[in-house]
């Protein structure tokens, strides 16, 4: 009881006595209801509600949405029924509350209770009045729920009906807003999951069964570790930071045995039929077969609906407390009474130990990960005692939400006498309610196939039709798959609706006044018919084919009435479509530009909400009608960002116009979904009415655009890029060993050259301040560091693999270690490593190494680098053996090699340069090396001279690009651009460094900046004189394709950003692009899967690696793309 | 990588702390600074849900290393209402109701205001351009181009 008073209306229900509604002595109201808010805004409906039938201001209420120790028990938040079902109860408790309150307020005011009025908080009677908190203040009184309590009429509502802005957005627009990934524990710490390698799927025996091992001690004893927990193939790290946890989790070696290959889903309709299933009949009348036989005209179709994902913009999160066995479960999920069960199941406890506090995610639109996170952060809660939070990764939700389920309709009917006269309709739904991922992983349920009855959905066409057979395929999940807006009822009115528009045509009729000519129900009617009207319905008797030029236009026409739960199931509003589409024929590019929607839902609760469903409705079904679709192949089991899973954007957005037809008197019905339904009808049809051209598969690419054109013998499409296809052939490996061989020859007769004795170095105290700034300048020019250093390694440590075609090369250790590094070599021996590439023990060292560069060093930069090195901190750290082909690994090879190629002149002045040039060039060629990467090699991996040198290159797997001749002078290289380049890594509008340039950068920039003008003086004189920049290229039109759209998915938002001048876009045009320029793919593939991690002392920007999330094929897709759209000036990438 | 003293100005307050500059300041922001107004979307820069500015530029935390903003101003959707007072644009998504379940409102606020500023007055199609590597799921584009509008004083016409 409360302290102040209290009075309450509840009701005993089997998980126990649960409140509705209940008002305190300052009149604040609670109300409470078991479906929560999944951004739809049903708290403020609920609200709207409330106060409607209590009498009070809205800003009075406050609604508990879907705590279970708080709510009753309502079911999931599915089918758009919580105004239509769940609120119910809550109405009436609200009424039932309003009542006592009007009777407490007669008694108070002395007045008879039928004058009594009740609003804005207050009990009102001629002019005395008292508040509500007054009434309440000092009564402690529970009331049980009167079923049959009456409520308000309609035309006396004051609140519903009215607009009204959500009553949590404040919060959110501020930042103050508590969603579930917001949520802080004191003494929380944080989960990271571990997935298995079968992305996705809920069945077969290999699931909860395919973790063969791992090897906790590597991460052990690293910052923040606290737990590897395992349980079957659940596997997490927990840490004390996120970013340790995932830090951790990354670099934990885990050990899975492979699953078996997928389901094969490249040919939808052929996996849905041939699938397991069992037929259930929904309905039957007349004779079909017979009608079937007896038609005027008949036909069969077949629709395919692809998988799609639920696609919340923020990944799912949870935190959970064990609590000593009592656990509380802080989530954002759309069924918290569900998922109670499921937990308990989890954990072993009865369900009414957990407690389910659930707060507001991302929007989900059905089943997403939100259940499944709450049972990884309860198992992880419970092994570590602790509060934990697990936030799955953008790529975790992509891969392992229970997709929007594919569908297969098939569909056959008859016309006799301009009529519909048979009708059968088989639906293939694979899908069930995506069981508790955390339950599949341990083992606690069985991996065997369930299916669910959830294919039936609007599955009996609104039309008065003689003969019909109606038969849904119930069928298990081919990969995971749950319910997704419009669940079921948007594919089979997609089917419906596509089908009765070809009859229409095929009688020539107008589509519209044919479904009317099968319509008995007058409010179906009166939608469809004040739909057309509002909407500027064309009638036509057949499609219209309009064009202007390249474009064509259409109109279509759909509806549908959404009818939810199990079969024979609720109906909810009703949604008509009239909507117009512009169809490139050239690229099969379509435009959705206008789209107007009438809606029947009976009494509307809040028209703003209404609205705003409705757009929500439209704009969602039409990305996922015409961009969206789950590709399952070999190599990506699913999309892993946004990149391969492009939604609608803002700069295609079709003009939205909507019409709600006003029937306060009938009860309110769902809108959350309503609209949705008719969408891909509708758009289909528009295109036949645009082009004559029926697509019967969704999603509508301009690939089966432009296909279904060509079938109909329109214009020839644009050529477009292709991604090379073969496999890439390693030439060099039979190149290598010719050139093995000559050198074999030459190499038996060489003198080996002898050891220098091992001799302790000076000690870093004995040399002077200046020559140690002198070496670490030339440490610096010569980017020592970059090489030698392996990655994740200790600095200068070596280990470093280089790649050349001979074989792999490790580099040194250059601290001053005794065993494992430079600290027992002489100068003497650092200076022959350094001039001839001979080791200190003799051994010729790989020319991987650019000892033909040190060699043009002078004796005292020599010195003061040797000097340098012994001061950096000892590192031990053996170095790995080169791998090479055979004969190379014989090092005696490359004495010979030396012989040949080896020029140990040092550099002389050239007096008729300046000074500038001159230290430019000593620099630039000497300790800077810079040939080693922008020269080409010879068939004999030397540098090649003349005019090749320094015309650019291909070093393991980067394009470092010319630095003398014409290309770069028609680039626009002038002194002034390498300059600023060479200080900070970027040349406005010309470059910026990547890859293993940016490294280089962050050396360079620590020199004097008389050496680094120096350079630049230099390296402007070897481009070719009198060669003007060329034009950057105008970009070419590609037509859309797959590198199209993962260009625009993954790249387009720093690299075209609609809004300029964003911190983290690209600094250089993708015009100018070196990588896109190159001779090869290679430098795109690199730097797509690697991205750019720029030193963060330079003014440069990083860019995301791509590697984990697209496969090779996607990146080569990507690189064609680039390559076509931004250097149409040259040829595509040569295949390899 | 080792944490190092990192010092950037935060909505106002110069701020300070030790921090691996190699965490993304999305992490930074939400983890060490408890800031709710950025968002974990995608980590890869691709929906805009983390925007903050940087400067006065709009940045996507997610994939700015937190090491980049040393000695720079930020700001995030908490820093645009000081006072308790709304930022026009703040306001505007309210009047026009630009969120449906309002996770990816913190990017089209923070970009909104990138924009007005570059552009005071920005017609339909201007909005639309901007916003458009800005990713909402639940449809609300619409709504949230007529918040835009109305902020930037124009009238907007649904």
């Amino acid at each position: 009881m409360t302290e102040g008073g209290m009075i309450s209306v509840y009701e005993d229900r089997p998980e126990g006595r649960m409140t509705h509604v209940q008002i305190d002595g300052r009149g604040q109201v609670t109300a409470f209801n078991g479906h929560v808010d999944l951004g739809t805004g049903i708290q403020t409906a609920l609200a709207q509600i409330v106060a409607e039938e209590l009498g009070c201001t809205l800003e009075a209420v406050t609604v508990v949405l879907g705590d279970t120790g708080r709510t009753p028990n309502q079911g999931p938040t599915i089918a758009s029924e919580t105004i239509q079902v769940a609120a119910v109860p809550l109405r009436k408790a609200a009424a039932q509350l309003g009542q006592f309150l009007a009777g407490e307020g007669a008694r108070r005011l002395n007045a008879p209770l039928a004058e009594v009025e009740t609003r804005e908080g207050r009990a009102l009677w001629q002019q005395t009045e008292v508040a509500f908190g007054d009434l309440v203040a000092g009564h402690n009184l529970a009331m049980r729920l009167d079923p049959d309590m009456p409520v308000k009429d309609p035309a006396g509502y004051r609140i519903v009906g009215r607009p009204v802005g959500r009553v949590d957005l404040p919060a959110k627009v501020t930042g103050q807003f508590d969603y579930i990934q917001d949520i802080r524990v004191p003494g929380m710490v944080h989960g990271h999951v571990i997935r298995p390698p079968y992305a996705g799927r809920d069945s077969g025996p290999f699931i909860g069964t395919s973790l063969l091992g791992w090897d906790e001690a590597a991460i052990a004893t690293r910052p923040g570790f606290l737990a590897v927990v395992r349980e079957g193939d659940f596997l997490a790290v927990v840490a004390e930071t996120a970013h340790q946890a995932r830090t951790l989790a990354e670099a934990l070696p885990v050990h899975w045995r492979q699953p078996p290959p997928g389901p094969d889903l490249s040919d939808l309709r052929h996996a849905l039929k041939a699938a397991p299933s069992m037929p259930r009949v929904l309905e039957r009348s007349g004779d079909v077969e017979a009608a079937l036989a007896g038609a005027d005209h008949r036909a069969a179709r077949s629709y395919v609906w692809p998988y799609h994902l639920h696609g919340s913009i923020g990944p799912s999160c949870a935190v959970a407390d064990w609590n000593g066995g009592a656990p509380v479960v802080w989530s954002g999920t759309q069924n918290p009474h569900m998922l109670q069960g499921d937990l308990a199941q989890l954990v072993g406890l009865e369900p009414d130990r957990i407690e389910v506090r659930r707060h507001q995610a991302a929007g989900c639109y059905g089943r997403n990960c939100a259940d499944d996170v709450a049972g990884d952060a309860l198992l992880l809660a419970r092994a570590l005692g602790r509060p934990v939070r697990v936030q799955l990764t953008r790529a975790q939700e992509h891969l392992w939400e229970p997709r929007g389920a594919a569908q297969l309709m098939e569909v056959s009917g008859g016309l006799k006498a301009g009529h519909l006269h048979a009708y059968t309709l088989d639906t293939w739904y694979p899908s069930n309610r995506g069981p508790n991922l955390a339950l599949l992983l341990t083992g606690r349920i069985s991996p065997e196939p369930r299916s669910a009855d959830m294919g039936d959905r609007t599955a009996i066409p609104p039309y008065r039709i003689a003969h019909k057979r109606i038969t849904v395929h119930d069928m298990a999940p081919l990969v995971r798959a749950a319910w997704m807006r419009g669940v079921s009822a948007l594919p089979n009115t997609f089917a419906h609706e596509s089908f009765v528009d070809e009859m229409a045509a095929e009688a020539g009729e107008d589509p519209v006044a044919f479904r009317l000519k099968h319509l008995d129900d007058p409010r179906t009617r009166d939608l469809v018919i004040k739909t057309a009207e509002e909407a500027g319905w064309q009638a036509r008797s057949g499609p219209r084919l309009r064009r202007e030029g390249r474009m064509a236009y259409g109109q279509g026409f759909a509806f549908a009435t959404y009818v939810h739960g199990t079969f024979p199931g609720t109906a909810a509003a009703s949604s008509a479509w009239v909507c117009d589409v512009a169809v490139d024929t050239r690229t099969g590019e379509i435009t959705l530009t206008r789209v107007f929607v009438g809606q029947d839902q009976g009494l509307v609760i809040n028209p703003d909400g209404v609205r705003q469903q409705i757009h929500g409705n439209v704009i969602q079904t039409a990305s996922r009608t015409l961009l969206e679709e789950v590709t399952v192949d070999a190599i990506t089991p699913a999309p892993q960002s946004w990149g391969s899973y492009p939604i609608q954007s803002f700069d295609t957005l079709p003009e939205i116009r909507s019409m709600l037809i006003a029937r306060p008197g009938d009860p309110a019905l769902g809108v959350g979904e309503s609209a949705a339904v008719p969408a891909a009808a509708a758009i289909a049809n528009a295109i036949f009415d645009a082009t004559g051209v029926r697509l019967r598969e969704a999603p509508f690419t301009p690939e089966r655009m432009r296909a279904g054109l060509a079938e109909l013998g329109g214009a020839p499409p644009l050529p477009a890029p292709d991604a090379g296809q073969k496999p890439r052939r390693r030439r060099w490996a039979a190149w290598a060993g010719g050139i093995a061989g000559a050198l074999t020859l030459g190499a038996v007769a060489l003198p080996m050259a002898r050891a220098l004795p091992p001799q302790a170095a000076p000690s870093a105290a004995s040399f002077a301040a200046p020559l140690l700034e002198r070496g670490r300048q030339v440490f610096a020019t010569g980017d020592c560091a970059v090489c030698h250093t392996a990655q994740d390694g200790s600095p200068n440590a070596g280990g470093r693999p280089m790649k050349t075609p001979f074989g792999t090369v490790f580099t040194t250790n250059l601290t001053p270690d005794p065993e494992t590094g430079l600290g027992n070599w002489s100068f003497a021996a650092f200076d022959r490593a350094m001039r001839r590439g001979i080791s200190r023990d003799g051994h010729n060292l790989y020319p991987a190494f650019p000892y033909t560069a040190f060699a043009k060093m002078d004796g005292e930069d020599m010195y003061a680098l040797y000097a340098y090195l012994q001061t950096l901190a000892p590192v031990r750290a053996a170095v790995p053996r080169a791998r090479m082909v055979a004969p190379l690994n014989l090092r005696p090879v490359n004495a010979a090699w030396n012989l040949l190629y080896l020029d140990r002149a040092p550099l002389v002045d050239d007096p008729a340069r300046s000074q500038a040039w001159n230290r430019g060039r000593y620099l630039v060629e000497g300790a800077g090396h810079c040939s080693a990467c922008h020269s080409p090699r010879s068939a004999l991996g030397a540098e090649k001279g003349g005019a090749a040198a320094l015309s650019g290159a291909e070093v393991d797997g980067w394009w470092a690009p010319a630095l003398a001749g014409t290309a770069p002078a028609l680039r626009g290289w002038d002194e002034d651009r390498l300059f600023a380049y060479l200080g900070t890594g970027h040349a406005p509008g010309l470059a910026s460094a990547a890859g293993p340039m940016a490294p280089v950068v962050a050396g360079l920039a620590t020199l004097p900046e008389a050496d680094r003008r120096a350079m630049a003086v230099y390296l402007a004189s070897l481009a070719a004189p009198d060669v003007a920049p060329a034009a950057v290229p105008t970009l070419a039109e590609v037509t859309p394709g797959p590198g199209a759209r993962l260009f625009r998915g993954a790249c387009a938002s720093c690299h075209e950003p609609g809004l300029a001048g964003a911190l983290t876009a690209a600094q250089v045009p993708l015009a100018r692009s070196a990588a896109i320029r190159a001779p090869t793919r290679a430098t795109l593939r690199s730097l797509l899967r690697e991205g750019i991690t720029a030193p963060l002392e330079l003014p440069l920007r990083d860019m995301p690696a791509f590697g984990e999330e697209l496969s090779d094929h996607q990146i080569d897709q990507i690189a064609d793309f680039l390559r076509a759209r931004y250097a149409p000036d040259l040829k595509p990438f040569p295949d390899s | 990588m080792a944490s190092r003293q990192l010092r950037f100005v935060l909505n106002g307050r110069p701020v300070q702390g030790e921090v691996d500059p190699t965490r993304s300041l999305l992490d930074v922001l939400r983890t060490d600074f408890a800031l709710k107004g950025p968002k974990y979307g995608c980590g890869k820069g691709q929906c805009g849900a983390c925007s903050v500015l940087v400067g006065g530029q709009v940045a996507r935390a997610c994939v700015l290393r937190a090491g980049r903003v040393a000695g720079q101003e930020v700001t995030t959707l908490e820093g645009l209402a000081p006072d308790g007072r709304l930022h026009p644009v703040q306001q505007a998504f309210i009047d026009r109701q630009g969120a449906q379940c309002g996770y990816c409102l913190n990017g089209m606020v923070i970009s909104a205001v990138a924009l007005l500023r570059q552009d005071p007055a920005p017609d339909r199609a201007r909005v639309e351009a901007a916003l458009r590597d800005n990713l909402c799921r639940c449809g609300t584009h619409r709504e949230i181009v007529a918040s835009v509008l109305l902020a930037s004083g124009a009238q907007a016409d649904d």
